[in-house]
C-alpha cells in the first residue's frame, strides 16, 4: 500500500508538470498589462483579439492550414498504397523499403528543411511554398503508413478473395472492400498528419521568406523582438483548437491505440 | 500468374513513395552530409585542390565553443533521459494500476501534451523564469531574493524544458511494457521474501527493459534534435547543437560548418537507434 | 472430357515446396465431390488452385471445355465459400450476397428477385438488413453460401465450410447443403478433413496424402473395401498388421492367421467394432479400457504389438494389466497388397 501511494503522488507530481504550464499560459494570455508579469496584475481579453485581428497572424494560420491540408492529403495518397503493399503483398527487398520510408522519423527534420532549400529550392528556384510542401509531405508520409498499416494487418484477408472469387478486380476489392473497413485508421491518421504539420518547426524554419510562413515560425519570430502577452494569447488559442481536435477524434475514434 | 501479379502490383505501390522520399528528402540531406567531407577547392584558405577529408570536424572541434556545444548537448539529453525515466517509473506503475474506466482518459491526457505545438508548450517556461515571471515574483514577495534573478536561457531552463517535452514519450513507452507485467509476477516476487525495492531492481526492472531502452531513444534523440525548447529557453548563450545550426546558417552564413554539424546530429541519432536495435535484438534471441 | 478435369496439376509454395505433384481429376457435371486427407495432404491447395488463388507450377484446369488455368480468379465464375465465411463487415446480408451480381452489373429488378430468392433458399429471409457481427456462425455460414450460390457459379468451392460449427450444427447444415446442392444441380468440391462429414455428403470421394491422390471412390467402397493402407487407417481400420508366412507380423512376433488369405496379400486390418475382446485363439494384456455405453473399448498389449477391440458392456470385466483373449475374424478381414 505504502508502495501505491508513492507511485500515486509521482503520477500527481507528473502530471502537475506536464499540465500545469497549459494553465500558467491560459492565465498569461488573459493578462492586462503590457509586458508578460505573472501572475497578471489584472486579465482582460485585449491580447486575445488583438492576435485575433493581426494581419500577419492571420496569413500565416491560412498557411499552415493550407500546407496541413494539403501535405496531409498528398501523404496519405503516398503512404495508404505503401501500408496496402507491405500487409498483403510486400515487394522483395521490403526491410530496406521500410528502412527508407521511416528515414524521415529519424533524421533530424532541421538538416531535411536546410538541405531541401539548398539543393532544391535555391537549385532550381522552386518557389518556397513548394519547397515547404515538399518537406511536410516528407515528415507526415511514414506516420500515414504507420498508422493505417496497423489497421491492416488486423482486417482478415479472406473477405478480399472472397471478393475476387465474386469477380470483384483488385481495384474494386480496395475501394469497395478494404478502404471502408479501414476507414477509421485512415481519418485517425489524417488527424495526427494534420496536427503535426501544424505544429512543426524545425522543417519550416528554412523553407520560409517572404510572405510565407507558418503560424509557429510567425510565432516566434515574434517572440524574438517583442515580450508582450500576445503569444501567451496565440498559444491558448493555439492549445484550445488542438485540443478540440484531438478529443473529439479520440472519442469518435480512439486514435490512442494507433500510436 | 497470381504470384507474379502480387509482386508487380506491390512494387506499383510503393514506389512513388519511394521515390518521393529518396529524392525530395534522403538525397538533400546526403548532399548536406556528403559537403561536410570536401575540403579545399577555389574559395578554400590555403588554395588546396578540392579534396575528401576530415579536416572540416577537426577545424569544428578545435574551436572551444563548439566543444561546449558537444558536450553541453550530451550532458542535458543524458540528464533529462535519466529523471525522465525516474519520473516516470513509478507513474508508469500507477497509470497502469488505474481502472480501465478512467484509463483512456489518463492516458489521453499523457498523449494530449504531445499534440501541442512546442512552442506553446516552452511558453510557459518563459512566463515562469522570467524577470517578470511566476517564480522571481515569488522569490521577491517572500523576500528571498533582492532583485529579479536570471533564470531564463540557462542550462537549468533547458533541461527542465526539454524534460517537459519529452516525458510523455517515456511515459507512454513504458506504460506499454509494464501492461504486459502481469501483476501475478510482482506478487509472487513479494511472498517469496522480496521487499518494494528488491522487486522493482529485480523484477520490474529487467522485465520492462524495453520500455526502457525505446523510451530513453526517444527521448534521449529528441534532446538532441530539439530546436524550439532550447531556442526559446537557451538563448544565444547557452547553445545546442541544433540552435547552433540555425546560428551558423541564418546569422553567419557559415554553411560549410552547418554541415559539419549536420553530419554530427546524424551520426548521433544513427548511433541511438543502431543501438537500440542491437541490444533488443541480443535480448530478444538471449 | 468430363465437366471439371484436372490434368497433371503440379503447385506448390515457394522455391522448392511441391504440396501437389501431377495431379489427375475428372468431376462430372452436378456432382458433389470431397476432397478429403489430414493436414497438409494438398487439399485446400488444390481448391485454391482452382479457385485462381494459387500460381500453377505445370499442368492444366479445365471447366466446361474451357482451359481456366491462366484466368485471373475473378473471370473463372467459381464460386467460393470460406472456413471463416468471410462475409463482408461494413455490409448487411443483402448488400453481401448482391456483391456479385452488382459487380455484373445485374439491374435492379431482377436483383432483387434473384438476392431474395437466395436468402429464401437458405432459410434466412428476413434477415436482409443485418451485419454479420448480430449473427451466429451457423447464419452467417448461410448467408456466406447464398452469396456463392447467387452468381449461378459453373462450380462451388467450399473449404471446410462447417468446421467452426458445433456438433450439432455441423450434422444440420451438412444435410441443408446436400438438399441445396440436389436441388440446384451446382457441381460442389468440398474440401474436408472429417471423414463422417465426407461419407455423408459426397458423391464420389477423393483421399489424398501428401499432394498424391491415394484413392478415388464412392463412399460405400472406400468405407468398405480401402485399397491403402493410408485409406484403410484414415477410413477408422485402427488395427492394420503385415501378413506373411501364413501369419500376422509385428515387433519382431508373430501371430498364426490359419484363414484362406487371397493371393498378394501383404497387410491386413480390422476394425475395432470387429475385434471382439474375452473370446478367441488369440490372448493379450488390458493396457486401458473406456466404458462406451453398450460397449468397453479395449486396448491390449500383444505379442505384434496394441489391438483395439470391443467387449459387449455386460461382460467386460476386465482391467487393467488382467490377461483376455480377443479374436481377429477372418470374415471382417480388410485385405490389402501392400
Amino acid at each position: 500500500m505504502k508502495e501505491g501511494l508513492f507511485s500515486r503522488a509521482m503520477l500527481w507530481l507528473v502530471f502537475l508538470f506536464l499540465l500545469g504550464p497549459f494553465v500558467i499560459v491560459f492565465l498569461a494570455g488573459f493578462s492586462a498589462g503590457e509586458t508578460l508579469v505573472f501572475p497578471p496584475s489584472s486579465y482582460s481579453v485585449r491580447w486575445i483579439i488583438e492576435v485575433l485581428g493581426s494581419e500577419e497572424f492571420q496569413r500565416a494560420f491560412r498557411t499552415s492550414l493550407e500546407i496541413g491540408l494539403l501535405a496531409t492529403v498528398i501523404a496519405l495518397l503516398l503512404g495508404v498504397p505503401v501500408a496496402y503493399a507491405m500487409s498483403r503483398m510486400p515487394p522483395p527487398g521490403m526491410g530496406a523499403i521500410k528502412q527508407i520510408l521511416t528515414s524521415p522519423l529519424i533524421i533530424p527534420a532541421m538538416l531535411v528543411g536546410l538541405g531541401l532549400l539548398r539543393h532544391v529550392v535555391l537549385l532550381v528556384d522552386a518557389p518556397v511554398f513548394l519547397g515547404l510542401l515538399v518537406g511536410h509531405i516528407g515528415l507526415l508520409t511514414p506516420y500515414a503508413v504507420r498508422v493505417v498499416y496497423a489497421s491492416l494487418i488486423n482486417l482478415r484477408v479472406d473477405i478480399e478473395e472472397a471478393a475476387i472469387t465474386l469477380g470483384a478486380s483488385r481495384a474494386q476489392t480496395f475501394f469497395l472492400i478494404v478502404l471502408p473497413n479501414i476507414r477509421s485508421a485512415v481519418i485517425a491518421a489524417f488527424f495526427l498528419a494534420f496536427v503535426t504539420s501544424f505544429n512543426q518547426v524545425p522543417v519550416s524554419l528554412f523553407l520560409t521568406g517572404p510572405g510565407i510562413s507558418t503560424l509557429p515560425i510567425e510565432m516566434l519570430g515574434h517572440m524574438e523582438n517583442s515580450f508582450d502577452p500576445s503569444i501567451a494569447a496565440l498559444s491558448t488559442l493555439l492549445v484550445l483548437f488542438t485540443m478540440a481536435f484531438v478529443l473529439a477524434t479520440e472519442k469518435l475514434l480512439g486514435i490512442s491505440k494507433y500510436m | 500468374m497470381v504470384a507474379h501479379d502480387k509482386k508487380r502490383l506491390g512494387i506499383l505501390l510503393v514506389t512513388p513513395a519511394l521515390i518521393f522520399t529518396v529524392v525530395c528528402f534522403l538525397l538533400p540531406v546526403l548532399a548536406l552530409l556528403v559537403d561536410a567531407f570536401r575540403v579545399g577547392g577555389p574559395d578554400s584558405v590555403d588554395g588546396a585542390a578540392l579534396h575528401w577529408g576530415v579536416d572540416r570536424f577537426i577545424a569544428f572541434f578545435a574551436e572551444p565553443l563548439h566543444r561546449q556545444v558537444f558536450l553541453r548537448t550530451l550532458r542535458i539529453a543524458a540528464l533529462v533521459t535519466l529523471v525522465s525515466a525516474l519520473l516516470s517509473y513509478p507513474a508508469a506503475q500507477a497509470i497502469v494500476r488505474v481502472s480501465p474506466r478512467y484509463r483512456g482518459m489518463v492516458l489521453g491526457m499523457m498523449i494530449l501534451p504531445l499534440m501541442v505545438s512546442p512552442i506553446a508548450r516552452t511558453y510557459a517556461w518563459i512566463v515562469l523564469f522570467g524577470r517578470n515571471g511566476a517564480i522571481n515574483s515569488v522569490l521577491l514577495h517572500l523576500g528571498l531574493a533582492d532583485e529579479p534573478q536570471r533564470l531564463l536561457f540557462s542550462e537549468m531552463a533547458v533541461f527542465v524544458g526539454l524534460l517537459q517535452l519529452l516525458l510523455p514519450l517515456m511515459l507512454m513507452s513504458l506504460v506499454s511494457s509494464m501492461e504486459n507485467l502481469s501483476r501475478d509476477i510482482t506478487l509472487a516476487a513479494s511472498t517469496l521474501g522480496a521487499n518494494a525495492w528488491q522487486v522493482f531492481t529485480r523484477v520490474t526492472l529487467p522485465l520492462t527493459q524495453e520500455g526502457l531502452i525505446v523510451g530513453g531513444t526517444l527521448v534521449f534523440t529528441g534532446c538532441v534534435t530539439a530546436y524550439v525548447t532550447p531556442a526559446l529557453l537557451g538563448g544565444p548563450k547557452v547553445l545546442m547543437l541544433e540552435t547552433l545550426l540555425y546560428q551558423k546558417v541564418s546569422v553567419e552564413s557559415d554553411f560549410g560548418t552547418a554541415n559539419v554539424i549536420a553530419v554530427i546530429l546524424v551520426l548521433m541519432t544513427l548511433a541511438v537507434n543502431a543501438g537500440l536495435k542491437r541490444i533488443s535484438s541480443s535480448r530478444s534471441s538471449a | 472430357m468430363s465437366y471439371l478435369e484436372l490434368r497433371q496439376l503440379a503447385l506448390g509454395y515457394g522455391k522448392s515446396n511441391a504440396a501437389v505433384e501431377k495431379l489427375d481429376l475428372s468431376v462430372e457435371q452436378g456432382e458433389l465431390i470431397s476432397l478429403l486427407g489430414p493436414s497438409g495432404c494438398g487439399k485446400t491447395t488444390t481448391m485454391r488452385a482452382i479457385a485462381g488463388l494459387i500460381d500453377l507450377r505445370a499442368g492444366s484446369i479445365t471447366l466446361d471445355g474451357r482451359d481456366i488455368g491462366r484466368l485471373p480468379p475473378n473471370k473463372r465464375n467459381i464460386g467460393m465459400v470460406f472456413q471463416s465465411y468471410a462475409l463482408f463487415p461494413h455490409l448487411n446480408v443483402f448488400d453481401n450476397v448482391a456483391f456479385g451480381l452488382r459487380l455484373r452489373k445485374v439491374d435492379d429488378k431482377t436483383l432483387r428477385a434473384k438476392v431474395e430468392k437466395v436468402i429464401a433458399a437458405v432459410g434466412l429471409s428476413g434477415f436482409e438488413s443485418r451485419l454479420p457481427a448480430q449473427m451466429s456462425g451457423g447464419q452467417q455460414q448461410r448467408v456466406a453460401l447464398a452469396r456463392a450460390i447467387v452468381i449461378e457459379p459453373k462450380l462451388l468451392l467450399l473449404d471446410e465450410p462447417l468446421s467452426n460449427l458445433d456438433a450439432k450444427l455441423r450434422v444440420q447444415m451438412r444435410a441443408e447443403l446436400r438438399r441445396i446442392q440436389r436441388e440446384l444441380g451446382i457441381t460442389m468440391l468440398y474440401v474436408t478433413h472429417d471423414q463422417e462429414e465426407a461419407l455423408a455428403l459426397s458423391d464420389r470421394i477423393v483421399v489424398m496424402n501428401a499432394g498424391k491422390i491415394e484413392q478415388l471412390d464412392v463412399p460405400e467402397n472406400l468405407f468398405n473395401q480401402p485399397r491403402t493402407r493410408f485409406v484403410a487407417n484414415f477410413m477408422g481400420f485402427e488395427n492394420i498388421f503385415d501378413y506373411r508366412d501364413g501369419a500376422l507380423q509385428g515387433r519382431g512376433d508373430k501371430l498364426t492367421f490359419d484363414a484362406a488369405v487371397p493371393a498378394g496379400t501383404a497387410c491386413m486390418g480390422w476394425r475395432p467394432e470387429r475385434v471382439t475382446v474375452g473370446i478367441g485363439v488369440h490372448s493379450g494384456t488390458v493396457l486401458s479400457r473406456g466404458f462406451l455405453g453398450d460397449a468397453v473399448e479395449y486396448l491390449l498389449q500383444t505379442p505384434i504389438g496394441e489391438v483395439k477391440g470391443f467387449a459387449d458392456a455386460k461382460f467386460a470385466s476386465w482391467r487393467e494389466g488382467d490377461n483376455v483373449s480377443f479374436d481377429l475374424p477372418a470374415e471382417s478381414a480388410l485385405f490389402l497388397p501392400a
